[in-house]
């Protein structure tokens, strides 16, 4: 780097993934200086979206260095296509657009295809965040559709709704009352410490609880499925507290509890990067970290990069970025499918208007995987084509077979025409040896098997609490309207971008001189 | 409470209206003067700088065209061009792109191939985009002429027009953004522009309760 880049900084961070980029995002904001790597082209690493070549491209190479991609493999469905009866080649000419290979490949761009994707709960974590933060002027999104559960192998919509519950047909007007008494009851579950009701289930399973409300099967199966996403063995506790999740996240933005950003969850790590370079963060993508070792006087992390040493006070690091992280085990974390069909999955209610944006858990024993549909609503793949992600914790080095009772149960009674097939594992690693003895390295996790980002938030705000005590994170950004340029006036030491104590003492200040103004 | 906008979510002071909102986002290599320009057009001052201006994401100002409001919401950088890693999303829902290069500067004219490659790629098919020669004040420095961009501009069908301009000089800036907004606002006349899906949800921003679909909380 022959720039005149400083070689100086305060932090430096490795990876664009969404952790790594909020924690860069949150010490720009507080006036740190930052330098941001990535070995990649694009944004966002195992978090981030991509088109159809480079996720081909990903899947075939096994060998790069710093991801924790494995296991990949591909297959185009549409060659059997091809041989079809004229038929049938005029029943898909009525239909609109054939999808092949060629097809596809021609629009690789329009896609964007998530390696991990997520769906956010209206008042989850991140939409908070992202609030709070004034990051959410980045980012755009879509209410998810529907809300569904497997019922006698068919998918139906969940109704979500006190209205959706009022008019649904698949429930009985006894079971709707006991579904809005159970949802109350969860609703109002923490307030009252000292409930009896509730009680007597701590420490037990939600399972147990749900059956303890005499709830019918149809109804206690919607819950567990869907509501508190529960398996037989989750907690009273935690299914409470994903029930109250569900709930208090309703009505806020669309017809179900969930929303999903538009062209993909790869928009974050890069509104978050947005975010650090406006406040002074420095992007080099294509660079990878040839070294990293600890200056035994000054204590700083010296990273070597193209032939140019940078120090820092702290270093963030995905894992595997960093050579000393390279020769850990890698262990198989999360298996994910993936799918291109030309059809969507599910009736015409699920999908209307030319395919729904839909959400499924499925369960099989204990084991539940993510099955989330995403059609061109989403602006994430073109007009008539749909994507289904599969997500399951991995059991195995072979995501195909993880995945195969999921894929077994959701492709039984309804054949999508699938045009495109993929699998690969997220992996995970052990920590790598400490880099010198003080804490100044640190190194982020691979995503968990979650819906929102509640881990990978919780991840970042605990690594920034390590770096920077007593700093707030992520604090409001102000607007533009706000903001006066290069102190053409006095007040372009603005209010927000102050600390909280001088911004009390402003206010007293200013209070006091308009008190002054009354006495004259 | 304050009326937002809801591309942005910015707060905006309830006596100013607008008729159209335009997102405008400029490109081009380092040092050819974007924020000079932005400034120039903002404020009408020239502002000689050194870096990024810390914390300015972009630049709102509105301009008659043609009996109309036109607010333009102007993005800049944030020097993320330094290393060409401007991330996808910065060029997301974008009307307008301006790409400027510095005419005594020939490696910023050669490099434009690759702005317009990326502009190509990430920005929809009915973005407009106009080609600025900024520090045309420097004649004597000059290394890039302007018929070479005029000639280079006629094999670029995407590209609407190209200008000099002089943010220092104040010469054709404020006619550059003009230029571009009467095209966007006839271009969105004329019904070429797709409909912005009403299903799109901007964090944030209130709306009437009555509005939304028989959604309502359980509680």
């Amino acid at each position: 780097m022959a720039d005149d880049l400083p070689e100086q900084f305060d932090l430096i961070v490795i990876g664009t993934g969404f952790t790594e980029s909020c924690i860069a995002a949150a010490a720009s904001r507080v006036g740190k200086t930052v330098l941001h790597l990535d070995s990649n082209d694009y944004y966002g690493n195992v978090w981030g979206s991509v088109g159809v070549e480079d996720l081909i491209r990903l899947l075939a190479s096994d060998a790069v260095l710093h991801s924790t991609l494995r296991n990949g493999s591909y297959t185009w469905h549409d060659e059997s296509g091809d041989t079809s009866t004229s038929e049938g080649d005029e029943m898909k000419e009525e239909t609109g657009q054939q999808w092949t290979r060629e097809t596809v490949l021609a629009m690789s761009r329009r896609f964007c295809i998530d390696l991990c994707p997520r769906i956010l709960y209206s008042s989850g974590e991140l939409v908070q965040l992202l609030i709070q933060s004034n990051i959410c002027r980045y980012t755009e999104f879509r209410a998810v559709d529907n809300v569904c559960m497997q019922q006698n192998g068919n998918i139906v919509s969940i109704p979500c709704s006190r209205s959706d519950i009022f008019n649904t047909k698949s429930l009985t007007i006894v079971e709707k009352r006991l579904l809005m008494k159970f949802m109350n009851a969860c609703n109002d579950y923490g307030e009252d410490k000292c409930n009896e009701d509730t009680l007597a289930f701590r420490g037990r399973t939600f399972a147990e609880y749900l059956q303890a409300q005499r709830v019918t099967e149809k109804i206690a199966s919607c819950v567990m499925q869907a509501i508190a996403m529960c398996g037989p063995n989750t907690s009273f506790e935690e299914g409470m507290l994903r029930t109250q999740r569900f709930l208090r996240s309703l009505g806020r933005y669309g017809n179900t509890p969930f929303l999903y950003p538009m062209y993909g969850c790869g928009e974050f790590p890069q509104s978050f990067c947005r975010q650090c370079a406006v406040y002074g963060g420095i992007y080099c993508l294509q660079r990878s970290v040839d070294d990293c070792a600890v200056d035994a006087n000054s204590k700083e992390v010296l990273i070597s990069s193209a032939g140019t040493t940078f120090r820092a006070k702290h270093v963030v690091s995905a894992p595997r970025y960093l050579p000393a992280s390279r020769d850990c085990v890698m262990r198989p974390h999360l298996s994910r499918g993936l799918f291109l069909s030309s059809t969507p999955l599910g009736n015409e209610v699920l999908n209307k208007g030319g395919g729904g944006v839909n959400i499924l858990r499925l369960m099989e024993g204990v084991r539940e995987a993510i099955f989330i549909q995403l059609s061109h609503f989403s602006g994430a793949c073109p007009k008539g084509l749909y994507l289904f992600h599969v997500t399951t914790p991995a059991v195995s080095d072979d995501p195909a077979e993880d995945l195969r009772p999921f894929t077994m149960q959701l492709f039984q009674n309804s054949t999508p025409e699938i045009v495109f097939s993929s699998y690969f594992t997220l992996t995970t690693q052990s920590q790598p040896d400490k880099v010198g003895a003080d804490d100044a390295v640190f190194y982020t996790d691979a995503p968990s098997f979650e819906m929102d980002f509640y881990d990978a938030i919780a991840n970042a705000r605990d690594i920034f609490g390590r770096l920077y005590t007593d700093v707030e994170f992520l604090p409001r950004a102000p607007d533009v309207e706000e903001i006066v340029v290069d102190g053409e006036d006095p007040s372009a030491l603005n209010e927000h971008s102050l600390p909280e104590d001088l911004r009390a003492q402003l206010q007293d200040m200013q209070q006091a001189t308009e008190q002054m103004d009354i006495q004259d | 409470m304050t009326a937002r906008n809801p591309q942005t979510l910015m707060a905006l002071p309830n006596e100013e209206n607008f008729d159209f909102l335009f997102k405008i986002v400029l490109i081009g290599d380092c040092g050819t003067g974007k924020t000079c320009i932005v400034d120039r057009f903002k404020t009408g001052n020239y502002i000689e700088r050194h870096g990024n201006t810390i914390g300015v994401d972009f630049s709102m100002k509105t301009i008659a065209v043609e009996a109309k409001q036109i607010k333009l919401q102007i993005w800049d950088t944030a020097g993320q061009e330094r290393f060409r890693t401007i991330t996808q999303s910065y060029y997301r829902s974008a009307n307008g792109v301006l790409i400027v290069y510095d005419i005594t500067k020939r490696s910023s004219f050669s490099n434009l191939q690759k702005w317009i490659e990326e502009v190509r790629r990430y920005t929809a098919s009915n973005v407009l985009i106009i080609l600025i020669g900024n520090k045309c004040d420097m004649e004597t420095e000059r290394e890039v002429d302007f018929e070479e961009a005029r000639q280079m501009c006629q094999y670029i069908p995407e590209i609407l027009f190209v200008m000099e301009t002089s943010a220092k000089e104040n010469m054709n800036v404020e006619d550059a953004f003009r230029c571009l907004a009467t095209e966007l606002k006839r271009q969105h006349d004329a019904n070429n522009v797709e409909a912005v899906d009403e299903n799109t949800i901007t964090l944030g921003q209130g709306k009437p309760l009555k509005s939304c679909s028989s959604s309502c909380n359980l509680t």
